[in-house]
């Protein structure tokens, strides 16, 4: 675990906020940097946008080979989050799936944004965002509870 | 500039060398080059200068002494070259780029890998720790999400998947250096322990130590080593973002698409005059998206390709008829090294019971990954008989 990897990012990691290039429209998550990642404007201008809670599974895997201190399976996604106010581009992110069976996840699939523990830093717990299909579309599930 | 030509090439036999030291596998390699130069060679006199392909994973190669300590080339410019999963083809190049220069008439390429003293330091990489990558992504699962977006947009079955797998360790059961000589069928690859669903074992290249040397000369110097040199056409080196536009590739690789291009271009050819290719087949969708990828056929097409036997051994454009990656290994610093000899080998009409129709031309190909899921560097060579 690096401390202080998890402190530049921490910002971004505890909220959606993505960083848009002024120049071509992309939008980073969680980094914000002085180059863009995508059409290498240079120095780039970015300007923060909030992203959506709900967004679009674009691919993924089930990974069950993993060092023993992980659980599997792992589902692990790439996400498309739309930006809140539904203009520009989407952030495309890689995500841990939570709560949700496998049988429940293909490309296409919606899945929500949730604020969880990832692991432990020492004795403290970090936390940022899994995602997991939306509880209110599960049969049998009362509603989304939130 | 001049050009450069392959002289002379030398392997080891891949696989898992623990009684071997780093030293042992560079000397092995060195001895085999030295031992294949048609005409012979005088290393001391007629080597200018090395290029040195390796990740170092084992930690005991670092620079180019060890090379200089290795094959006893001393006082010699020796220059360590690391590019991911390219390294070993990025050093050919480097070599060739001297000659073409003129700043040396003769170069020594080496790669070499001890891939298996230290499993634990290759998942340890998986980055446990980034929030933003997701815990302990690996690789299969990097080149195993093109694998689930291939399918979804354009029908490729997974059957058509497992077919590379197939296909090369048929091949590498004809190849005296592949590590993991056996065949299989589609069931056993799709029936195989998953390890990244969709990819499973056989799907997987494994962990392999191996170390291999090649000889380039340029115009004036290649036939005093042989009557039969093999001319480094053209090249192309990529480097992307580790998260180009948030991998906005989902099915390809567009580092290959690019290196590939310029490699064409140098060469003067274009995809459909390759004869016989060595490509990045580190899990069988990483080949299946090549295909696309160096042009052998359209986007999407990937999996007609293979199932359809166009890169069998006998197809139209044989691909990695050494096995590739998935059966012979891929001990990172030698594959590319490899891949140049086993093409040298096949424009010479040497390469035994993988060898395929009378090949003019020959292309390598790897692929490096980054950070995240975009392949970061891609590195191709095209080789053509004079």
């Amino acid at each position: 675990m690096s401390g202080p990897r998890y402190h530049r990012t921490r910002a971004q990691d505890q909220r959606l906020v993505g960083f848009e290039c002024t120049d071509c429209g992309w939008v980073a998550y969680p980094d914000e940097r002085r180059t863009c990642k995508s059409c290498g404007a240079a120095p780039a201008e970015f300007e923060e946008v909030a992203l959506a809670t709900r967004g679009e599974i674009q691919t993924f895997v089930v990974q069950q080979y993993l060092p023993d201190d992980i659980e599997t399976p792992q589902p692990v996604a790439v996400v498309d989050l739309p930006q809140v106010d539904g203009e520009g581009e989407a952030a495309r992110v890689y995500g841990l799936l939570t709560e949700s069976s496998l049988e429940e996840i293909d490309v296409g699939t919606e899945v929500d944004a949730r604020f969880r523990e990832m692991f432990a830093d020492g004795t403290r717990p970090v936390n940022s965002f899994k995602f997991s299909v939306p509880r209110a579309d599960k049969a049998g599930d009362g509603g989304d509870g939130e | 500039m001049n050009d450069a030509y392959v002289v002379g090439a030398g392997m080891i036999d891949f696989g898992e060398h623990y009684d071997q030291s780093f030293d042992d596998l560079l000397e092995s390699a060195y001895l085999a080059l030295l031992d294949d130069v048609d005409h012979g060679i005088d290393p001391q006199a007629d080597i200018d200068a090395a290029w040195y392909g390796t990740i170092d994973i084992a930690g005991e190669g670092s620079s180019g002494a060890s090379v200089a300590h290795a094959t006893g080339l001393f006082e010699k410019p020796i220059t360590r070259v690391e590019n991911a999963c390219a390294t070993g083809s990025d050093a050919f190049r480097n070599a060739s780029l001297a000659v073409r220069a003129g700043a040396a008439d003769v170069a020594l390429v080496i790669g070499a890998e001890k891939m298996l003293d230290d499993t634990a330091g290759l998942i340890g990489s998986a980055a446990l720790e980034r929030l933003w990558r997701g815990r302990g992504v690996t690789m299969p699962a990097y080149f195993g999400m093109r694998a689930t977006r291939h399918m979804d947009q354009y029908d490729t079955t997974r059957e058509q998947i497992a077919q590379v797998s197939v296909k090369n360790h048929e091949n590498g059961t004809k190849y005296p250096h592949a590590h993991q000589q056996f065949e299989c069928s589609v069931k056993d690859v799709t029936e195989s322990p998953t390890v990244s669903y969709p990819l499973n074992l056989y799907d997987c290249c494994p962990v392999t130590d191996g170390a291999c040397a090649v000889l380039v000369a340029n115009e004036d110097r290649a036939r005093e080593f042989t009557d039969d040199p093999i001319r480094h056409a053209g090249f192309g080196l990529s480097s992307d973002s580790f998260q180009r536009g948030g991998d906005a590739a989902l099915t390809n690789f567009p580092a290959s698409r690019h290196a590939s291009r310029a490699a064409y271009e140098m060469a003067g050819i274009a995809p459909g005059d390759v004869d016989v290719a060595e490509v990045h087949d580190c899990f069988s969708i990483t080949e299946l998206v090549t295909y696309e990828d160096l042009g052998f056929c359209e986007e999407g097409q990937g999996g007609q390709f293979v199932e359809e036997g166009r890169s069998a051994l006998d197809g139209d454009t044989p691909v990695n008829p050494s096995g590739g990656l998935l059966s012979k290994g891929h001990p990172i610093g030698a594959t590319g090294v490899a891949q140049v000899a086993e093409i040298y080998e096949q424009l010479r009409g040497e390469a035994g019971d993988v060898q395929v129709d009378d090949p003019q031309v020959g292309l390598q190909h790897n692929i490096g990954i980054g950070r995240n899921a975009t392949g970061a560097v891609s590195c191709v060579n095209v080789l053509q008989r004079p």
